[in-house]
């Protein structure tokens, strides 16, 4: 292993001594949002590889997880097979409808793309996760329902054993981390790059396209679906809610926010996405210097279309690709400071 | 050893005939030089080679395998490496990376290895650095490694391009224009860095550029291009004095020519001068008591990274015909569209009538009279050519007939209910024309009048010139068929390398026609480098200081001359400021 390689994982096993103790105290609620922060973790985690390495424009990145939390419940609950199995089927469903929605980015690019992806989440929302047609699939209107799950003979029942399932998530989420941070500084992370600034270019020096592009939408397809497959763990059963249109587009919108480009605005992200609405659900209410007031979950949609124009001006590279730069640029100015590292990560 | 072999190469968009029966061999270890004026075909038959574009009859065989199936990436394995003419660098990589990509791309990578850091993705890791730092050593990249290619400065991207070529470990390597935007000194550097690639990297080469200089003197073989088909070839020096190639450059049109062309005739009454629009009744015309029309001095401009023009000075006088000449990329048109404020001037000062205009709006630029209209016509194809003609009148807010314009023109009457975009090339430039006249212009620029459009049609569209002449419209013309416009100005300017060479009557340089080929074909000896290019600007938009003029002439080594612009452009500062200051410390 290269000392780049070593660095990293010793800080996802830092950051997961840490983050793994976290929950313990706090309520159920909060401890669903932990978990439920790590699965938009995951589905942002994908945004970094398929719009801020390869340069592909995806809405429907809630679609890939709903089809990977439907997959591992079909497989639990209607088939009887182990949570494993499921999270294997999830995944490998989510990659299928990756690469089938790879196929239009092979000709279209920007907004085109943004709009074929959008629909096929309306389509998934509207026609796949609630039509009769696919209940083998879906359930039917109750869902699946999940309980006395284990993986690999740890118990993770949403109701008794919630911590297990996030440790794991947890666990999960970091080592994808690190190999995507390492993917980053690879051939294939470089190809992928290499795709995103310029198509004519890497087409003429040798890399295959379609081959990458496909890779691309599959790889990141596969990560949301794996965040997905969780979801019937934590929550003890599926429904279409979580994964409409909208969760996509809020899973693009905070990832724009925190930094495309970046994997651990993957995390901060996914924090963001799932605790802020709680919090405000339940504290946003009750009375200031004599006035009544009450912010309800309704006002994230609107912060977070104010903080994304905010962004857009201020931290045109998310917010974490910008505070690192500041940071770095801090550092630089002190006396021996090094100079500024341009690569991202 | 014929290594690419093309024949009978022929590619049509549409209707265009872009390349019709090309034939081409090019043996192993040899620089050949694909030269023609704008149009010709040269990126076309570039794009069917690298794969970028299927041809519609013909085959291209590489290496004795045929390339006719073959994918973009397909044919970069098997050994064909190219540069582009708009630079296409992964920008947000570093220059390293930019040099990796193709190298990963050639040997065999595994994704999975890759991201989990196992020992076979290190190895390759390390040799792959190994060799970019080798590749960039021999292109005087060193030290550009870690940087981003973005950042870097239109030259140096250049040649960070030509280094991302070598790293495929190509058996050859398409050069489309590398020298573009390049100064004199720095043409000069490339020409000897590429013959030294050649025989480094052991590669063979196909090179289009449009600076003669160049082309004569890397090439060992030289294939002309004209109107999509081979003109000529032959060995540079033979090249350069056949009498055709000379044609096709400076617009004599010879009989073989006019025959080559589809476009059907089209008839202008212009023989007698029509009444063109009277000139705005307002105005302050006659212009100026003296003063010229159109004062430009030290202008520079260009497009982000790139200075295209530097230090450009001329005038127009009402009523005159001024013609800018000079080859591809000499920055002519970049004048036209900083004078008409298409683009911003980083520098220098344009006076109109006497106002300087630098800073103020295209569109009122534009309502001072001073008209442009712009390469490729600036059309919109789906309006009918009365709309367009209308849209015209209304932005000058006076009222004028239509009929003016019509008198002038009227093939258009006929027209005038057609889409501007259904009509032929030369109806195209009417209207556009038309549409400047009607805003009743005191100074007229049209760039590249003729482009696209058969010789006969040419001849008529010069002849309005003269009309506008006599109406006493002054005209300042950008034009690649030289010997048409010398026979209707009085002036004209030579543009060389972004910045004016030769100032002279028409007369005089039609009489003297070495003056000018020698700035299309190249003939003058290379100039050594001074910092004076660099003083001028170096991209940073500074005007030269006064004070600095006894250093800018001052002959430096190449070397400190590298090293200074390197600082320079890492203080964001002119060079020649920065090497005075270093000049006062070492002075006792």
């Amino acid at each position: 292993m290269m000392p780049g390689h070593i660095v990293r994982f010793a800080v996802a096993i830092v950051a997961f001594a840490i983050l793994a103790r976290l929950p313990v105290g706090l309520d159920g609620a909060f401890q669903f949002d932990a978990a439920l922060a790590l699965i938009w973790a995951f589905g942002i985690l994908s945004i970094v590889l398929l719009t801020g390495y390869a340069g592909q424009v995806s809405l429907c990145q809630a679609t890939f997880a709903g089809v990977g939390a439907y997959g591992a419940g079909m497989v639990v609950a209607s088939l009887h097979g182990g949570y494993l199995l499921g999270i294997v089927v999830g995944v490998l469903f989510a990659m299928v409808l990756g690469v089938l929605v790879g196929l239009p980015a092979l000709r279209l690019h920007g907004i085109t793309l943004a709009i074929v992806t959008l629909g096929i989440a309306l389509v998934f929302d509207k026609y796949v996760f609630q039509d009769h047609l696919f209940d083998w699939f879906t359930g039917g209107t109750a869902g699946w329902q999940v309980s006395n799950a284990s993986i690999l003979g740890i118990k993770v029942d949403y109701s008794k054993h919630l911590l297990a399932a996030y440790d794991i998530l947890l666990a999960l989420f970091c080592i994808t981390a690190v190999l995507l941070v390492n993917l980053h500084q690879s051939g294939a992370g470089r190809r992928f790059r290499a795709i995103r600034d310029s198509e004519l270019a890497a087409s003429t020096m040798g890399v295959n396209l379609t081959r990458y592009k496909l890779l691309a939408f599959a790889m990141s397809a596969g990560i949301a679906g794996l965040g997905g497959s969780f979801y019937p763990l934590i929550a003890g059963s599926v429904s279409p809610q979580p994964f409409w249109v909208f969760t996509s587009l809020q899973l693009a919108a905070i990832g724009v926010l925190m930094g495309v480009r970046y994997v651990p605005a993957a995390a901060l992200g996914g924090l963001f996405m799932a605790v802020v609405p709680d919090v405000l659900t339940r504290y946003g209410h009750g009375a200031f210097m004599g006035r009544v007031y009450d912010i309800s979950n309704d006002w994230f949609q609107i912060a977070l279309g104010v903080l994304l124009i905010v962004q857009l001006v201020l931290l045109p590279d998310g917010v974490w690709g910008d505070l690192r730069d500041h940071v770095a640029r801090l550092r630089s100015a002190l006396p021996g400071g090094a100079r500024r590292q341009v690569r991202p990560a | 050893m014929t290594m690419l072999r093309v024949r009978d190469l022929g590619v049509r968009f549409g209707g265009l005939v872009a390349l019709s029966g090309v034939s081409l061999d090019l043996n192993r270890g040899e620089i050949l030089g694909l030269i023609g004026p704008n149009g010709a075909g040269k990126t076309t038959l570039f794009n069917c080679v690298s794969g970028l574009i299927q041809p519609s009859e013909g085959s291209i065989v590489f290496e004795g395998r045929s390339l006719r199936f073959a994918a973009p990436d397909e044919r970069a394995r098997r050994g064909i490496a190219r540069t582009f003419q708009n630079l296409q660098l992964w920008e947000s990589m570093t220059v390293q990376e930019n040099l990796q990509v193709p190298m990963d791309a050639v040997g065999k990578r595994n994704t999975l290895s890759d991201a989990l850091g196992l020992p076979l993705s290190h190895y390759a890791e390390r040799a792959a650095a190994e060799r970019a730092r080798a590749i960039l050593h021999v292109l005087e990249l060193d030290g550009y490694g870690s940087r981003l290619a973005g950042d870097l400065p239109a030259g140096i991207q250049r040649r960070v391009e030509i280094g991302r070529a070598l790293a495929m470990r190509p058996k050859l390597v398409l050069l489309d224009e590398p020298a573009a935007g390049l100064d004199a000194g720095e043409t000069e550097r490339l020409a000897s860095l590429l013959r030294t690639v050649r025989d480094r990297f052991h590669v063979s080469m196909l090179l289009v550029d449009h600076d003669m200089s160049l082309v004569m003197k890397v090439c060992d073989y030289i294939y002309v291009l004209d109107f999509g088909k081979v003109l000529a070839r032959g060995r540079p020096g033979d090249v350069r004095s056949d009498r055709k190639v000379i044609a096709a450059y400076l617009g004599e049109a010879t009989p073989e020519l006019v025959e080559s062309t589809e476009e059907p005739p089209v008839v202008v009454t212009a023989e007698e001068p029509k009444r063109l629009p009277a000139p705005r009744a307002n105005g302050h015309r006659p212009a100026t008591n003296g003063n010229p029309l159109l004062e430009v001095s030290g202008l520079a401009a260009g497009y982000g990274h790139l200075e295209v023009i530097r230090d450009v000075t001329l005038t127009v006088g009402a009523g005159e015909v001024v013609a800018c000449i000079g080859a591809n990329g000499a920055g002519k048109t970049t004048t036209l569209r900083a004078i008409s404020g298409v683009i911003r001037a980083r520098s220098g000062r344009v006076a109109f009538d006497g106002n300087n205009i630098i800073g103020s709006s295209p569109e009122r630029i534009a309502r001072m009279g001073l008209a442009h209209i712009p390469e490729g016509r600036g059309l919109f194809p789906s309006m009918s050519v009365e709309d367009t003609l209308r849209l015209a009148t209304d932005s000058t807010g006076a009222k004028v007939k239509l009929e003016a314009a019509y008198e002038v023109f009227p093939r258009l009457k006929q027209r005038r209910h057609q889409a501007v975009g259904t009509l032929s090339g030369g109806e195209q430039q009417m209207v556009a024309m038309a549409r400047a006249v009607l805003a009743q212009p005191r100074l007229l620029m049209i760039d590249e009048m003729s482009q696209g459009l058969a010789p006969t049609i040419v001849r008529q569209l010069f002849q309005m010139i003269d009309v506008f002449k006599q109406q006493g419209t002054a005209v300042l013309l950008v034009e690649q068929f030289v010997e048409s416009a010398l026979a209707v100005a009085d002036r004209a300017y030579v543009f060389e390398h972004g910045t004016i060479a030769h100032e002279a009557s028409a007369d005089e340089l039609r009489r003297d026609r070495n003056l000018i080929s020698g700035s299309y074909l190249g003939s003058t000896a290379g100039e050594a480098s001074t910092i004076q290019v660099a003083a001028n600007g170096n991209g940073n938009g500074h005007k030269p200081h006064p004070e600095l003029m006894e250093i800018v002439s001052m002959r430096v080594p190449a070397e400190v001359k590298r090293a200074l612009e390197e600082r320079a452009e890492r203080e964001g500062r002119p060079v020649g400021a920065l090497a005075l200051e270093l000049l006062a410390e070492v002075k006792p």
